[in-house]
């Protein structure tokens, strides 16, 4: 299942952000320290995240350690559904 | 009492790098600065400080010549700032959002011998073909790609490191002498340098000083990039008053800069419009504001904030934190004016009065002074006043003349001597015959208290000249449009009202957590050619 999330959430980085390009993307990749994602690209996330997998994304959720890569992103997503 | 001690030990003539060194002297073993893992002393950071100058002169830098710093936030941003400085060289900040054609561009104007920047920004410079510019070398934090075949040398940072010499360099510094050359953002138009000289910074450090009454019992959050004038004063301050930085990269995810924020018993948070926006509504502050017992006060300057945002900040921060509206500009060093806290309640829309050496004017369109209550665009004179814009004397002439600096921003004074912004000249849009100014647009859907933030732009239209469309990002997604525009109906006359909302989940910004309007514009285009 952990899979299949992670290539959800990769496929929506990629096409948005990276505009098909995802040679740079690994599974630990920082989007914010990276340059891939800023304040504005954490909320389209965040509604990609809450639409597709139906969960709520608190306020005091949107950490680093939640979001900013897509090992931790599928990680979070996992916890929450 | 910390305020006087902060002059008295001030060198004649006084440069920007001395605060640093009076800090490292008098405070050597507090920590200076904090990021993630850092936890740097004033110590470290001027004896680092002193061996980049030292480096940079081997490596042939001399009084005037320009070195960029290509770098995030960081504590090597801060030794190269104030080691560049040493040297009597001029500190040419980039912003982050330089992609390699505004590089080029404007690595062409600086010339500069040195850029030191880091391995995130690597291919970037790479693509930006510096072989074409003065470029003598490059120094990269932990470099990645192969640098070959290029007509300059490429260092890496930690191999600087073990130069033995830690003497600070003996050089004679005017206070007139250019420190540094911060580039405005230019979306409309080429970026301009604006040279600052020592004198102009320090003036308006210290001024900045006095009024928020900073001591070395500050430490400072600071979110704000440091290429930014406004971050970049962040740090000045603090460091004039041997206060402490805590360096956050991350305010993307608002509920760590608020965690941060109460471990470590931070006192200030200086933040743009759009930092309090998220704030208020997209971290955990208001559930926290309780546990922020250290903070002092929070600042706001970047722009006109709504009176909605003024208003929820006030009443979810604790009564003992103040609240200190600014005004200010690149071509001001940063600062002009700032709002009293005691004024806040009364004056809330104000951005107050400017610093105690700096003089503001309200100027018709004939340069004459207009009396108060009316508008003009406003005029600020001061030690603060840049130089002028690098290379670009025309440029230059256009906004500095014996009224001061032109600021392009629209004000009135009232009359109890507070000053108000009214809009900028260049955000102003023609709409059949009218002079819209979208600022107060947007005040009217802000105050619908159904929305988060909101620009509201003017796409051409051949009949007349500009269509009003508001891009809005919502506090809630299931908002109902036609409340919305009802609102606008009620409040704006037929001319003023948007023709078409736009939601969308966040607007664009840049680095400085500025509105980006050109985005938005393009962000409309995109949609029209889906």
């Amino acid at each position: 299942m952990m899979d299949e999330i992670k290539a959800k959430i990769r496929a929506f980085i990629v096409e948005n952000f990276l505009y098909g390009e995802d040679s740079e993307l690994d599974d630990d990749t920082s989007f914010l320290g990276d340059g891939i994602i800023d304040s504005t690209g954490i909320l389209e996330l965040v509604g990609f995240l809450e639409e597709t997998f139906e969960i709520e994304v608190d306020d005091e959720e949107l950490l680093p350690e939640n979001l900013d890569s897509l090992d931790n992103v599928a990680a979070y997503v996992a916890r929450k559904i | 009492m910390e305020k006087s001690t902060r002059k008295n030990n001030c060198h004649i003539p006084c440069l920007i790098h001395h605060f640093l060194e009076k800090s490292a002297q008098l405070f050597p073993d507090k920590i200076a600065l904090i990021h993630e893992n850092v936890r740097a002393s004033y110590f470290q950071i001027n004896t680092a400080a002193d061996k980049l100058a030292c480096r940079l002169i081997d490596l042939g830098i001399k009084p005037g010549d320009r070195v960029a710093i290509f770098l995030d936030n960081c504590q090597e941003y801060v030794i190269s700032y104030y080691g560049i400085l040493k040297t009597g060289a001029i500190a040419a900040p980039l912003s982050r959002d330089l992609k390699p054609d505004g590089l080029r561009l404007l690595l062409g104007k600086l010339r500069p011998k040195i850029i030191i920047s880091e391995r995130k920004f690597e291919r970037r410079l790479k693509a930006a073909d510096l072989d074409a510019t003065d470029l003598k070398a490059m120094i990269l934090l932990n470099p990645k790609i192969g640098w070959k075949d290029v007509s300059f040398q490429v260092l890496a940072w930690d191999d600087l490191k073990h130069q033995d010499t830690a003497l600070p360099p003996d050089i004679i510094i005017e206070e007139s002498s250019p420190a540094s050359i911060i580039f405005t953002s230019g979306t409309t138009g080429t970026p301009k340098g604006v040279v600052l000289s020592h004198k102009n910074i320090v003036s308006n450090t210290e001024a900045i000083c006095d009024y928020l009454q900073l001591t070395e019992n500050d430490v400072q959050m600071v979110v704000l990039p440091f290429f930014y004038v406004m971050g970049k004063s962040l740090l000045n301050t603090h460091f004039a008053a041997g206060g402490t930085i805590v360096i956050n990269n991350t305010f993307a995810y608002p509920a760590s800069v608020v965690k941060q924020m109460i471990d470590e018993k931070v006192t200030g948070f200086s933040g743009v419009p759009s930092t309090y926006t998220y704030l208020l509504h997209r971290s955990p502050l208001a559930s926290k504001a309780d546990q922020l017992k250290s903070l002092r006060y929070c600042s706001q300057a970047g722009g006109h904030m709504s009176l909605q945002i003024k208003q929820q900040l006030r009443q979810i921060l604790p009564p003992h934190i103040k609240i200190y509206i600014m005004y200010g500009a690149t071509e001001a060093s940063a600062r002009i004016t700032f709002l009293e806290p005691k004024h806040f309640e009364t004056k809330m829309e104000s951005i107050g009065k400017p610093l105690a050496n700096v003089r503001l004017y309200v100027l018709d369109s004939n340069g004459k002074e207009v009396a108060d209550g009316q508008r003009g665009e406003l005029a600020a004179v001061g030690p603060n006043i840049m130089q002028g814009y690098w290379q670009e004397p025309e440029a230059t002439a256009s906004v500095l003349d014996l009224k001061g600096y032109h600021t392009g921003d629209q004000g009135y004074r009232d009359k109890d001597g507070f000053y108000y912004l009214a809009g900028r000249k260049d955000n102003m849009l023609k709409v059949g015959g009218h002079r819209i100014n979208p600022m107060e647009i947007e005040d009217v859907l802000m105050a619908t208290d159904l929305v988060l933030e909101t620009a509201v732009v003017g796409v051409p239209d051949n009949l007349l000249g500009h269509r009003l469309i508001a891009v809005i990002a919502p506090k809630d997604a299931s908002v109902d449009i036609n409340r919305i525009l009802r609102i606008c109906a009620e409040k704006l006359p037929k001319y003023k009202q948007p023709s078409e909302l736009k939601l969308v989940r966040g607007l664009p910004k840049k680095s400085s957590g500025k509105i980006d309007r050109y985005r938005c514009l393009q962000m409309l285009e995109d949609i029209e050619d889906m």
